[in-house]
């Protein structure tokens, strides 16, 4: 990898890179230049087609494809940003967004030039006010330079561009999930068709892309596609920044070309697993892509290694170790969580579904656990997420797969822990399981009897009535 | 011609209209079972119970290609050469587990909830779920609210398919429900200090609701709804005419539902609709029997047939008298009745004037006219929005009452008018024929009257100022005791059949006409309406006195082909026993 030459990264040292003056002296701006000036917007979604750059957001669709379903007959464009980075583990958009603003407003510029979009939103995470206060100044530079505006570098391009803060909802990191956002409405993932491409945010075709995904194109007007294909791996082409965090001795965001394995990740970038630890297992892409067992560390990071192993996919690249020492129903309680938490409550499976897995994932942690409980969740994830189209949206599928995981790749450890954790009153009462499995309750074992009534008066040749 | 296949076999799709899955399989007989679709609001396809698999053939190799996953029926136009799979074990096993996880948390309380019995979560557990569950946690129990003083909310009978959100934001606009809180904890509330009194089609949400969460307070706990047999009949309590079910249970009525009728009401009615059902369900101040004022100048009971001989000698007393006879026909009269009481008062005498009783106008026209865009969410290709409109002329039939008289005396004698022959002392019999909801009459005008005219007959089923006055006072039905047509404000002459027998010692007005008029046999309302179809070029679109399942305009040109079917939700169709009702 000695050849590799990072360009995502390449201001992210450099004193004061926020600033335009700075941007501007390391060559900010002039592939924006390039393709304002001396290009066609049809040719520049050729160019990014050409590299086969894919949506860095966590599906990998590829994003001069995606450009290429707006109508063309369109009046107006929108392009959304998808900066509401909830997935756990992952930072690398939030570096982008707070070390180098300009590189992605130039890539913001790209696009929209591309897709003829004149309005391009942003959507930043609650969470995130350092970046959007970074993100304002860097656009209040740019406007007043002329970057953004009217009549772009006099191609006669238009483009405004507008933050906007979420309000902390992972669900609004679905793209349609945040268009009902940032249209002030409640942020439930739309049924597709119409895609956003046709319909998009206020009945406008729409163009959604993810932060990193915008920052990769100003480098592939200024290389070429061939210098982009040149990067990375069969399918998965060009660098990709990679979050490492968990039990490593340093958490870092590097930028590596794809298709790296997270072992290298781990043990080169990450400086090891801590404590001198063995790792046990690590999480690929956040944590809704699945679970890697130690023995798939050498599995390579790109967009189709990780579903090779039985995982989801690369998802975010943003890699989470876990060390032997951790059970993994820590993991595992962790993550049910979370996904029962964000879940919308739009669609039944996700909504019942990822509450149940919360308790019963709950109830095994806190000693109530039973063997069988492991089946029961290991055919509702694959109910309600494995198989395609349950749901609106992919949020199904994220809570299903670290379920269905963690309970083929770590049963063993899973039933030995349920085994040993036997807590008193922690687990179902039998009058639970008796009405669960349907079962004729026997109110006088369980303690709740009400004394019998006597038997009803009856006449004495009444069908049924016992003879003497 | 476009054709689908539906399980294997092909069917024709019916042309001008765009039908979902659900809808196309429905016609064919093939049940999609759904919780969150309904054909008047946006698709979201958030219950998830319509899943079905999906392909396409192609129309040249005829190969049939399957989407790999499953698609819901409710956003799955039927397009020619659309393919669906609906009873494979793969969509078998996403129903149960939809089943099993609408149950989680419901509180399986239906013997004490009002929806048992046409329930969509009972209906389809029998067909679709499994018997046992797997949940041994605890269960969420949301708290029971409510969202208007005549609507409460029982959150934890919810399932979230948001029908009532919809349906406010929607149709009337007014967007008092909302989605609260997220995921598993997620409800349906109202917003801060706001309720659903002021909105006039509140009542709807309790219609759309397919499990026990919102329901009428009005009807709480008073009956089992299979006890209830239901009656297609019109609502009178404007002219608007919606389309209603009175449902009743020995004797009395207990709650009225909208039906479908998408040249009406489409699928709802006005909550002043929904409870106007009181004013005729065993009033208090019932016309109880026949009175003729005796020389005391009291009220005897009197048998029906001496009452009818009384009014016949009066009336023609009147004409020897050379005094006028004059009829008061209300608003509130169908258009049989109308017809023949005109026609048997212009035989006492050709002379005879006839006159509109007083149409009671309260406040202004509302209409609610949704559109395709304004609040609505999802997919909106398939809706066909239509207005709906509550009208300020509060009865039921003043088209059809002045189209009758237009016929018979060639124009329309005002109630006003009358009253004005009345004070010159020119009319010496009078017979109003009311039916009224409300006081029609005050107390002065009625003793004008009495002064002024030497014989007085009024039918009517409630007692009013004039009745206490009358030397004749007959007892006709309330509208739930008589069948017959209604002409609403667009000219849509509609069939409403009885609901509740005559009560005792009355006799619906279609009856009393034609004992008066010496008809051999029974009244029909049809045979009548087939003269009148004859007779009065009016009423020609009402040929032979049938009146087709939605009406029949009686301006426009009559419809070619058969209407499609009135839309009923699955869980509302009446089954077992109750379907031979």
């Amino acid at each position: 990898m000695a050849t590799f030459e990072p360009v995502l990264t390449r201001n992210w040292n450099v004193p004061d890179a926020r600033s335009l003056k700075v941007y501007e002296s390391r060559g900010g701006y002039q592939a924006a230049r390039k393709a304002l000036t001396t290009m066609d917007p049809d040719a520049v979604v050729g160019l990014v087609k050409e590299s086969e750059l894919r949506g860095r957001g966590g599906a990998g669709f590829p994003c001069g494809l995606k450009w290429t379903f707006l109508p063309k007959d369109r009046t107006e464009t929108l392009m959304c940003v998808n900066g509401d980075e909830s997935e756990p583990a992952t930072f690398n958009n939030r570096y982008l967004l707070e070390r180098d603003p300009h590189m992605f407003l130039e890539g913001i510029l790209i696009s929209c030039f591309a897709t003829r979009a004149s309005t391009a939103y942003v959507y930043l995470r609650f969470e995130y006010i350092n970046a959007y206060k970074i993100m304002e100044r860097a656009i209040e530079e740019a406007r007043a330079a002329g970057h953004i505006g009217k009549n772009i570098y006099g191609s006669g391009f238009d483009l405004d561009v507008w933050l906007h803060r979420g309000a902390g909802a992972y669900i609004c990191g679905e793209e349609t999930g945040l268009i009902e956002s940032l249209e002030g409405k409640r942020g439930w993932p739309r049924i597709k068709p119409p895609f956003p491409a046709i319909e998009g945010a206020f009945r406008k075709p729409t163009v959604v892309n993810n932060i990193e995904t915008l920052c990769c194109v100003p480098h592939i007007v200024e290389r070429g596609a061939s210098w982009f294909k040149s990067i990375g791996t069969p399918k998965s082409y060009g660098p990709k920044l990679y979050t490492v965090s968990g039990h490593v001795e340093k958490q870092v965001c590097v930028e590596l070309p794809l298709g790296v394995s997270a072992r290298e990740l781990i043990d080169v970038h990450g400086g090891g697993v801590w404590k001198g630890r063995k790792a046990k297992a690590a999480v690929p892409g956040g944590i809704s892509m699945g679970i890697l067992s130690a023995d798939e560390l050498d599995t390579p990071l790109d967009f189709d290694g990780p579903g090779k192993v039985g995982c989801l996919g690369l998802g975010t690249a943003a890699v989470t170790v876990i060390d032997d020492h951790t059970p993994i129903i820590d993991y595992l309680h962790n993550t049910a969580r979370f996904f029962s938490h964000e879940s919308c409550g739009q669609c039944t499976p996700c909504r019942e579904g990822t509450n149940w897995l919360d308790r019963t994932i709950g109830r095994i942690k806190r000693g109530g656990g039973r063997i069988e409980d492991l089946d029961v969740m290991h055919d509702l994830a694959k109910n309600m997420g494995i198989m395609p189209g349950t749901t609106i949206c992919g949020l199904a599928d994220g809570a299903a797969w670290p379920i269905k995981n963690a309970v083929t790749k770590f049963r063993g450890e899973l039933e030995d822990y349920i085994r040993s954790n036997q807590v008193p009153g922690a687990g179902p009462t039998p009058l639970q399981v008796d009405v669960a499995a349907g079962r004729k309750v026997d109110l006088v074992a369980i303690g709740n009897a009400i004394p019998a009534p006597p038997p009803p008066a009856g006449a004495l040749h009444s069908p049924g009535r016992p003879t003497a | 011609m476009a054709t689908i296949i539906i399980n294997g076999e092909e069917y024709p799709i019916p042309d001008g209209e765009k039908l979902n899955a659900i809808q196309m399989a429905k016609r064919v007989g093939v049940e999609i079972p759904y919780y969150c679709w309904h054909p008047s609001l946006s698709v979201v396809a958030n219950c998830r119970m319509c899943e079905v698999e999906v392909g396409s053939k192609d129309p040249k190799t005829g190969e049939v290609k399957m989407v790999p996953k499953l698609v819901p029926g409710c956003q799955t136009p039927a397009k020619d050469g659309t393919v669906l799979v609906t009873d494979s074990e793969r969509v078998r096993e996403h129903q149960r587990m939809i089943m099993e996880l609408l149950l989680l948390n419901h509180p399986l309380d239906c013997p004490v909830c009002d929806q048992a019995g046409e329930c969509g979560l009972q209906d389809y557990s029998y067909e679709h779920g499994q018997a046992n569950h797997r949940f041994v946690e605890e269960r969420i129990a949301n708290p029971r609210k409510d969202v208007s003083d005549l609507i409460q909310l029982n959150s934890d009978r919810c399932i979230m398919c948001t029908r009532c959100v919809r349906f406010t934001r929607e149709i009337t606009g007014t967007s008092e429900l909302q989605v609260t809180r997220r995921g598993s904890h997620a409800e349906i509330d109202v917003f801060p200090g706001v309720t659903l009194d002021d909105n006039p089609l509140a009542g709807n949400v309790v219609d759309l609701c397919p499990v026990g969460a919102l329901l009428d307070k009005d009807f709480l706990h008073k009956q089992r709804v299979w006890f209830l047999s239901g009656h297609d009949s019109v609502c009178t309590v404007c002219s608007t005419g919606c389309n209603i079910s009175v449902e009743e249970n020995k004797g009395r009525i207990w709650r009225v539902k909208p039906r479908n009728n998408p040249h009406v009401n489409d699928h709802w009615i006005c909550d002043e609709g929904r409870y106007g059902y009181k004013a005729d369900s065993a009033p208090d101040d019932a016309i109880p029997g026949m009175f003729v004022l005796g020389k005391d100048g009291e009220h005897a009971p009197t048998a029906i047939d001496a009452a009818l001989r009384k009014v016949d000698r009066g009336l023609k007393d009147a004409v020897v008298d050379g005094k006028l006879v004059a009829g008061v026909l209300s608003p509130f009269l169908t258009v049989e009745e109308a017809y023949l009481m005109a026609r048997y008062l212009k035989e006492v005498t050709a002379a005879a004037v006839l006159a509109i009783g007083p149409v009671p106008t309260v406040g202004e026209d509302r209409t609610f006219s949704p559109d395709k865009s304004e609040g609505r969410a999802g997919d909106t290709s398939f809706l066909v929005p239509r207005p709906f409109t509550i009208h300020a002329e509060k009865a039921p039939n003043a088209r059809g009452v002045r189209a009758v008289l237009e016929h018979v005396q060639g124009s329309v004698v005002e109630y006003d008018e009358l009253l004005g022959s009345v004070e010159a002392g020119e009319v010496g019999a009078l017979y109003v024929a009311g039916g009224y909801t409300g006081d029609w009459i005050d107390e002065a005008t009625a003793a004008r009257i009495r002064e002024k005219v030497g014989f007085v007959v009024v039918q009517d089923s409630r007692v009013s100022a004039l009745a206490h006055k009358a030397d004749v006072v007959l007892a006709a039905g309330t509208h739930a005791e008589k069948a017959g047509c209604y002409v609403n404000a667009d000219g849509r002459l509609q069939y409403a059949a009885a609901s509740l027998p005559p009560r005792d010692g009355s006799l619906p007005g279609l009856d009393i006409f034609a004992v008066l008029l010496d008809r051999p046999g029974p009244a029909v309302s049809g045979a009548v309406l087939a003269e009148l179809a004859v007779a009065a070029p009016a009423f020609a679109a009402a040929k032979g006195g049938v009146v087709p399942d939605l009406g029949v305009d009686l301006g426009g040109e009559p419809r070619g082909g058969p209407e499609p079917p009135r839309f009923l939700d699955a869980w509302f169709v009446p089954m077992g026993a109750a379907k031979s009702r």
